[in-house]
């Protein structure tokens, strides 16, 4: 008997790095690093539990940029490049381990792993968006989308045009990429602000999430806390708080799973830990150390002396933990429906990059706790929210708090002494988008792509992920550069549009360069 | 009074002066150095150009700032919620609203405190006059921007930036947008409002729910809850994948040392011989060499190098053997 839904989220994102001009770019590997050890597991492990019959429920975001950069061609090309590279390299480690048997073994994993990964993006024709699309046609997989270009929304709010932007872009944008609307919106950050249900209630979304103090110091007091989604007051769009109980199980650095230590360590990376000439062809042509994936320690214990990794145990690890989650799920539920008197919903939201890229046997974890949760008991039932909506229509109807699940609950993360002087930029370029907007409701040609333009622009400086850098004080100098780059951009073309005097060789060169959203219509700003 | 006043006007006016003068002063030099180096750079400055030519760049027709602006020359202030007791504004005025102010205003002007006026208006719809309650914070003349400490959670706040002169009045230049600070717990209103959605509704009406108005959620894990939201345990590690990987190691700043040893072996002989290493083939590259590179682990390594001929005729094997030994000391000195 069924006495709990889970509804597993995992929220994928990276901003719109994606320089043409440069043959190698540092920060380009983000978005390398999470294919080869993020996304492609989890297409994995989505395959495997399809071919095997599981009858699985996830659901996931695909942020517009992530999308943007996962079909663009330059892009495919270089993780190419890039995963090829990988695979020469430990190709290269398998011969110099030749003498350390437990280091040639992981040697031989990983070229597995990196050779499956080509695989699998060759199959693909390079479009992985394409395997997220057949899962969520298959029915295992929901897909929701986020604001364009994960803008702050709670810190855009003096400027709604802007907020409607962010969500009417993202809209279209999904309906292009998978044939059909989203029902689900992730807010970048879980930021939301009381009102903008309004907005995305306009663009067709039914339901977000939101952290948990969003509903429970929402008004009135929600009967069922965090266990039942609410609707927003005067619009219906229904809003779902993060469980916090099994977030911490898996977020937390102390207590949560990834810690454990026969996981495989984070830090202990090649390109850091060999010598440099060997390892000078495989990290920045600059010279600069970084990641390169081949880690060989596990967690080992609280000390900077760290044992080779055993995969065999980190695997039994990983079905002890998702044996260990779903027992306290259970356990959860249980008690929930006590005196509920309903199936709880649990809410278990987390960072998709969390998964391989951070904790590295994350993927197996959910592949061992989904497979238990459909075989192993009947207590617990996966679900999405959009079936659990079909399935529960009457909740209770509030008006959730303004939150985010960023550092201390709420806006500080985005808004402090680093990063507070953007504000005054955005909210300046946000109006001027407005005015031009107003000022030309039927443009064509070259006035039309510069307003185009000047609006993808606005987008891309709005990025929470450029404040949130400036907040963390480290390797800020890139997010500020951008910020500023994209902001300057925009008012030239405002300048320009304003003037009658757009310059179409400068238009199409930031064109080619900011090719993002290529069938976006300025006329959404309003 | 007046006299200080009248004194202090005057100084400025002095400095004013002065600040034309070495301004003046300072146009000139450079106008002569840019004469100068016009007659003695003509040719330099021709040469070094076509160095830049190109036929495909396209032509700017002015030049464009590469920075932002300090700020847009408008009179705005904008206030936005940091959470639920701090907000935090930023304004700007207009050198025309500063004459517009100096003008009608005159000493009092310069005598009279930047101030912003923080004010309760939670409620209510606010016409300057009407607010709960309000408190100053005075500001410098360089700041742009401020967090201000409501201490009120669930109310709504908006703040002037104006001048408080000496006589007491409060002369209001920019007023602010309205927001509202969140509940920092859970509402005391527990009003149940229930939706079934209209599409719904017509289909589900008279098969009955069994969700009552029953007791309102049990206090147990109510406590729970509102424990983990504030013990900090909320903050989730966001972005794992921005931050920089090697800080986490460095920060415990505990000396260390790291030696590793590898071997590198190399040799080279007729470029169509086969080659093997321990039994394994090795690729010789196309002048016959080849180069083998290993980590050495402690202990004795054997591996014969063994090299046949294209026609088998011939065979050679030569074997290195390597052996490692590792010795760890460590002191701390008091």
């Amino acid at each position: 008997m069924v006495k709990g839904y889970l509804c597993l989220v995992l929220h994928g994102h990276l901003p719109f790095v994606r320089h043409p001009e440069h043959e190698n770019f540092l920060e380009e590997d983000w978005f390398y690093e999470a294919i080869t050890e993020t996304y492609i597991p989890l297409i994995s492990c989505f395959e495997r539990l399809c071919e095997e019959k599981v009858d699985f429920r996830l659901t996931v975001t695909l942020s517009p940029t992530l999308i943007s950069m996962l079909n663009d061609p330059l892009l495919q090309e270089r993780y190419l490049k890039h995963i090829n590279r990988l695979i020469e390299l430990a190709h290269k480690e398998i011969e110099r381990n030749s003498w350390q048997p437990a280091f040639q073994k992981l040697a031989i994993m990983y070229l597995n792993q990196f050779c499956k990964a080509r695989d699998t993006f060759e199959r693909y024709n390079r479009h992985l968006v394409r395997a997220f699309k057949n899962f969520q046609d298959a029915g295992k997989l929901e897909i929701m989308t986020c604001a364009a270009t994960h803008g702050y929304l709670p810190l855009m709010d003096v400027c709604r045009a802007s907020v409607r932007a962010q969500v009417k872009v993202a809209v279209s944008h999904y309906e292009s990429v998978f044939g059909r609307k989203p029902r689900g919106m992730w807010l970048p950050e879980c930021g939301y602000q009381p009102g903008h249900d309004e907005i995305l209630k306009e663009a067709g979304i039914r339901y977000f999430f939101s952290d948990s103090h969003g509903v429970l110091h929402g008004t009135p007091r929600p009967k069922y806390g965090v266990f039942a989604p609410v609707y927003c007051k005067g619009t219906g769009v229904a809003c779902f708080g993060r469980d916090l109980e099994s977030s911490k199980q898996v977020w937390s650095s102390i207590e949560g799973y990834p810690g454990d230590y026969n996981y495989r360590e984070f830090y202990r990376d090649i390109g850091f830990d060999l010598e440099y000439d060997y390892v000078r062809p495989y990290i920045h042509p600059d010279g600069v150390r970084i990641n390169t994936g081949i880690k060989y320690y596990r967690i080992t214990g609280n000390h900077s002396h760290k044992e080779p990794y055993v995969p065999e145990w980190a695997q039994e690890t990983a079905a002890a933990h998702a044996g260990n989650f779903m027992f306290n799920r259970q356990k959860q539920a249980e008690y929930l429906y006590d005196f509920m008197k309903k199936p709880p919903m649990l809410v278990s939201p987390y960072d998709a990059e969390l998964f391989g890229h951070w904790w590295y046997e994350g993927p197996l974890w959910l592949d061992f706790l989904m497979r238990k949760i459909v075989f192993d008991q009947d207590e617990l039932r996966l679900i999405t929210p959009s079936e659990y909506l079909a399935e529960n229509r009457r909740h209770q109807v509030i008006t959730p708090s303004l939150s985010s699940w960023g550092w201390k609950g709420y806006s500080e993360m985005w808004l402090q002494g680093p990063n507070d002087w953007i504000y005054r930029h955005l909210h300046v370029a946000s109006d001027r988008m407005t005015e031009l907007a107003k000022d030309f409701p039927h443009a064509d040609g070259l006035l039309k792509r510069a307003l185009n333009q000047a609006l993808r622009e606005l987008l891309l400086a709005q990025s929470s992920d450029w404040a949130f850098i400036m907040g963390t004080g480290t390797h800020t100098s890139y997010a500020v550069r951008r910020t500023k780059e994209h902001l300057l951009r925009f008012s030239r073309l405002f300048e320009d549009i304003k003037s009658n005097s757009i310059d179409p060789n400068w238009l199409s060169d930031i064109e080619y360069k900011d090719n993002i959203f290529p069938q976006i219509d300025y006329r959404v700003h309003q | 009074m007046a006299l200080l006043r009248k004194i202090k006007q005057k100084i400025k006016d002095l400095v004013q002066k002065e600040k034309v003068r070495k301004q003046e002063a300072k146009r000139k030099r450079a106008e002569s150095r840019e004469i100068k180096k016009e007659i003695l750079g003509a040719q330099e400055m021709a040469v070094e150009q076509t160095k830049f030519s190109h036929p495909e760049t396209a032509p700017f027709r002015r030049t464009f700032p590469t920075d932002l602006p300090y700020q847009y020359d408008r009179d705005r202030i904008v206030l936005q919620v940091r959470d639920p007791r701090w907000i935090h504004a930023y304004w700007e005025i207009s050198a025309s609203m500063i004459e517009r102010l100096k003008n009608n205003l005159r000493d009092d002007f310069f005598d009279a405190k930047r101030v912003l006026r923080v004010y309760d208006v939670s409620d209510i719809i606010f016409n300057g006059e009407n607010a709960h309650r309000f408190f100053d914070i005075q500001v410098n003349e360089f700041a742009n921007n401020w967090y201000i400490n409501t201490e009120g959670p669930d109310r709504s706040w908006c703040v002037d930036f104006g001048l408080l002169l000496v006589s007491g009045r409060f002369v209001t230049i920019l007023r602010s947008n309205t927001v509202r600070t969140p509940l920092e717990g859970p509402s005391w209103i527990t009003d149940e409002e229930w939706m079934i959605p209209e599409d719904m509704f017509a289909r589900l009406y008279g098969m009955g729910f069994g969700l009552g108005r029953s007791s309102p959620v049990g206090k147990a894990w109510q406590e729970r809850v509102k424990q983990l939201l504030f013990s900090g345990a909320m903050a989730s590690p966001g972005m794992a994948s921005m931050a920089s990987p090697v800080k986490k190691e460095l920060k415990r700043r505990q000396f260390w040392l790291l030696v590793d040893c590898e071997l590198i072996v190399y040799g080279a002989t007729e470029p169509n011989a086969k080659v093997s290493v321990s039994g394994r083939e090795v690729a010789l590259r196309p002048d016959g060499t080849f180069t083998l590179r290993f980590a050495l682990p402690d202990g004795r390594q054997v591996m014969p190098v063994k090299a046949v001929s294209s026609d088998k005729m011939e065979e050679r094997t030569i074997t290195p053997v390597v052996s490692r030994e590792t010795k760890i000391s460590c002191s701390v000195k008091e």
